[in-house]
């Protein structure tokens, strides 16, 4: 059995830009580690998360040293891949930001550009360079389209073989609402150069219920975890009524971490609504359900309702992930997670959501 | 309850007479800020709106698309308004149409998400209870209507609780919340303990808590202005479960079922095939991070099936996966008579829902679920 994780994390050490970034130009500016967190452009940010690994999987590392070293170091990564049966990992930020959305709030577009090249360079120099096991991903510049299409050419250009942007752009900083021709260039390169376009759940907020009072550092984790993953659905129905994937036929969106089991109501639902407002006409040459199967991809990594669900979203649409190394990553019991999820289903079927569909998004 | 049809719809929306409020509410003290409805001019039109708190209220009279004669109509004047719409008698035929046996009464225009947009406590406090007062008319009228009572957010909470037993002996089958009450200034989160006291009654009283589509969460994309309104429709009400999907977490982690064993929790029009992935996702994270070490010491998937329920319309998802959700979790709605309603053709959508379910699974769905929760014997 193989197995393409479609949605882990590196954690990035405390010289990916110190090292890259001109002290002269950019000073202090430049996001660094100080006393146990991190600083961006004058923003404090904790050290990110790598749950999976610690004790209490709830524990936030309180200083650079007790970050284990599989989640920053690729040689390590590699065996703990090994160690949980996994065959290839693509690779999503850690303090750049789960979804790629840290430097996206910095309003001076020369350090914004320089910080997203510095950990796009970082990722193909440490990461792909050590294993072809690990794919990576490149983040962009949040605005104008145009500076990220021309970062998607170079960070493509290098290595790169998919394309992380923020799910809500306009929850960043003041620009146009996502749906917007203006962004037509971004989505143009990433179908021209044959590059799913990845949404991460849970690094958009607005799309979140606030977090109830006098929670537990647990009990905050899991609830954080949830809403994370359910906020796609929001995401979801908007794509799927924006026109952009009418624009885009050939585009693919991954919409990472988002869990599965809400798909199979999502594709009955929105064509739903879809139809009862009679949209199917022109402007809107398919049904909602037709897009989805045609370009939308959703992501498990536990339970088994949405394998169960999979007459509904398809075989065709399911990506597998560890979620490696965070707190809700199932390392190091992946192989049995899987057994669970996908008791009963064909071989055929199981190779397909578990590698075939990445093999064929990531050119693998 | 005679069974004549074996179909019972848990969220129907019951309109309220244009002069509910007038003729309850004190016109000496009130005044214009009673609910009432108002001509205004719209396009050099003459047309006819709800007035709240002085404030004419967006959108059309009376939301009854589905009894009108073109579906996507949406009545400008009262008098377009079918009396069927909010004559309790006369509804009847339309449910005897329709081959449903009863139904669960949500509000309709001019209350909007569940509860009141006024800031005066005792003025939304009279505007409720002279709500729950004309509503109970429907239970009055026939034991086939189970209507909601609305609660005063900005009353003291012995107030609330004073207005939902008061409700509840005047034929409320349960009552309506919104999720997010915080959004309402004054009102706390709905995780708050100050609700236990709420919580505590409604159990004592056996009358379940009803959220409705969205409940008020309010999350989600900002509306884009390239939208007409048929495509924001679709892309806003297409997410609609979200907001309950992303609090009743909130609820399970708070400890609010385990204080509260046998209150019982209603999401309407949520529709239920997510279901599967919400109770698979809470259970992981509790898994994962150990909660039953935190005083989370119910696995909250046994917390859903002890006392939460969700109903569908039109889906086959969550039929197809019932045994995740559990068939004694699940109801039926017609949503009469909004436009998503299956009205007048619900055993078509019924059919094609059940289709091959067991017997005993199809009853629980379509009638036994709801005349266990709300009493109906």
């Amino acid at each position: 059995m193989r197995l393409v994780s479609v949605c882990d994390h590196v954690v990035e050490p405390p010289d990916v830009w110190t090292s890259r970034l001109s002290p002269d130009r950019w000073g202090d500016r430049i996001p660094h580690v100080e006393g146990g967190r991190w600083l961006v452009d004058g923003r404090e940010l904790p050290l990110p998360s790598a749950g999976a690994l610690l004790p209490d999987r709830a524990a936030k590392p309180q200083r650079w040293e007790d970050v284990p070293a599989a989640a920053w170091s690729p040689a390590e990564r590699l065996k703990a891949m090994d160690a949980d049966g996994v065959d290839c990992s693509v690779l999503y930020p850690g303090i750049a930001g789960i979804g790629g959305e840290t430097f996206g709030r910095i309003e001076d577009a020369g350090l914004e550009l320089a910080c997203v090249r510095a950990y796009n360079d970082w990722l193909i120099d440490e990461w792909a360079a050590a294993s072809a096991r690990f794919i990576p991903q490149c983040i962009v510049p949040l605005w104008p389209a145009e500076a990220a299409a021309a970062e998607i050419e170079r960070a493509v250009g290098r290595g790169h073989r998919g394309v992380i942007y923020p799910a809500i752009p306009m929850e960043l900083r003041e620009v146009p609402h996502v749906n917007e021709g203006a962004y037509d260039p971004i989505w143009a390169a990433c179908e021209r150069l044959n590059v799913p376009l990845c949404i991460r759940a849970g690094s958009a907020s607005s799309i979140k219920v606030p977090q109830p009072e006098g929670m537990s550092p647990a009990v905050a984790a899991a609830f954080g975890s949830i809403s994370g993953s359910t906020s796609m659905i929001c995401v979801l129905s908007n794509l799927l009524v924006s026109g952009i994937l009418e624009r885009f036929p050939k585009l693919n969106v991954v919409l990472a971490g988002s869990g599965l089991g809400w798909g199979a109501y999502a594709w009955e639902y929105v064509d739903q609504q879809f139809t009862a407002n009679g949209l199917l006409g022109p402007g809107h040459e398919h049904l909602p359900s037709e897009l989805m199967r045609r370009q939308v991809y959703l992501t498990g990594w536990y339970g088994r309702a949405g394998i169960a669900g999979r007459r509904f979203v398809s075989p065709n649409n399911i990506l597998w992930s560890t979620n490696f190394p965070l707190a809700t990553s199932s390392w190091p019991s992946t192989r049995e997670t899987i057994d669970l999820a996908f008791a009963g289903v064909p071989d055929t079927e199981r190779d397909q959501m578990l590698w075939g569909n990445a093999a064929r998004l990531y050119r693998l | 309850m005679e069974i004549k049809y074996g179909l019972m719809s848990c969220d129907s929306h019951g309109q309220l007479g244009r002069d509910a409020f007038t003729s309850r509410m004190s016109a000496q003290r009130w005044g214009e800020l009673i609910p009432q409805v108002v001509e205004v001019e719209e396009e050099g039109e003459r047309v006819h709106r709800w007035s709240v708190n002085g404030k004419v209220l967006p959108g059309s009279v009376v939301n009854c698309p589905a009894l009108m004669h073109d579906r996507r109509y949406y009545p400008k004047r009262w008098e377009e308004v079918p009396s069927m719409a909010y004559v309790p008698a006369e509804r009847l035929k339309a449910l005897d149409d329709d081959h449903v046996d009863a139904e669960v009464l949500f509000p309709n225009t001019p209350v909007q998400g569940g509860s009141f947009p006024i800031p005066d406590p005792e003025l939304e406090l009279a505007c409720v209870q002279a709500y729950n007062d004309a509503m109970a008319e429907y239970a009055h009228t026939s034991q086939r209507y189970i209507p909601l009572a609305l609660i005063p957010y900005l009353s003291p909470m012995e107030t609330i609780t004073a207005e939902v037993e008061r409700s509840v002996k005047n034929g409320h089958g349960g009552i309506l919340m919104v999720a997010a009450p915080e959004k309402i200034k004054g009102a706390k989160p709905v995780t708050d303990r100050s609700w236990d006291r709420l919580w505590a009654t409604c159990q004592e009283l056996g009358v379940p808590i009803n959220w409705h589509a969205s409940s008020g969460v309010g999350i989600g994309l900002p509306r884009w202005k390239g939208y007409d309104e048929r495509e924001a429709h679709t892309a806003s009400t297409g997410h609609n479960y979200m907001g309950p999907c992303q609090v009743l977490p909130a609820l399970l982690f708070t400890g609010v079922f385990d204080r509260h064993p046998r209150l019982n929790w209603v999401l309407a029009e949520t529709g239920a095939g997510w279901l599967p992935h919400l109770l698979e996702r809470c259970d992981h994270e509790w898994e994962r991070l150990h909660l039953w070490t935190e005083g989370i010491s119910t696995r909250p998937s046994e917390v859903f099936r002890r006392q939460v329920y969700v109903d569908f319309w039109f889906e086959r998802s969550g039929m197809e996966l019932r045994h995740i959700i559990g068939a004694d979790r699940i109801m039926w709605e017609s949503d009469l008579p909004h436009i998503t309603t299956t009205y007048p053709d619900s055993w078509e959508y019924v059919e094609r829902s059940v289709q091959g379910l067991p017997q005993e699974d199809r009853e629980k769905l379509l009638f036994r679920n709801m005349m266990r929760l709300y009493h109906l014997n």
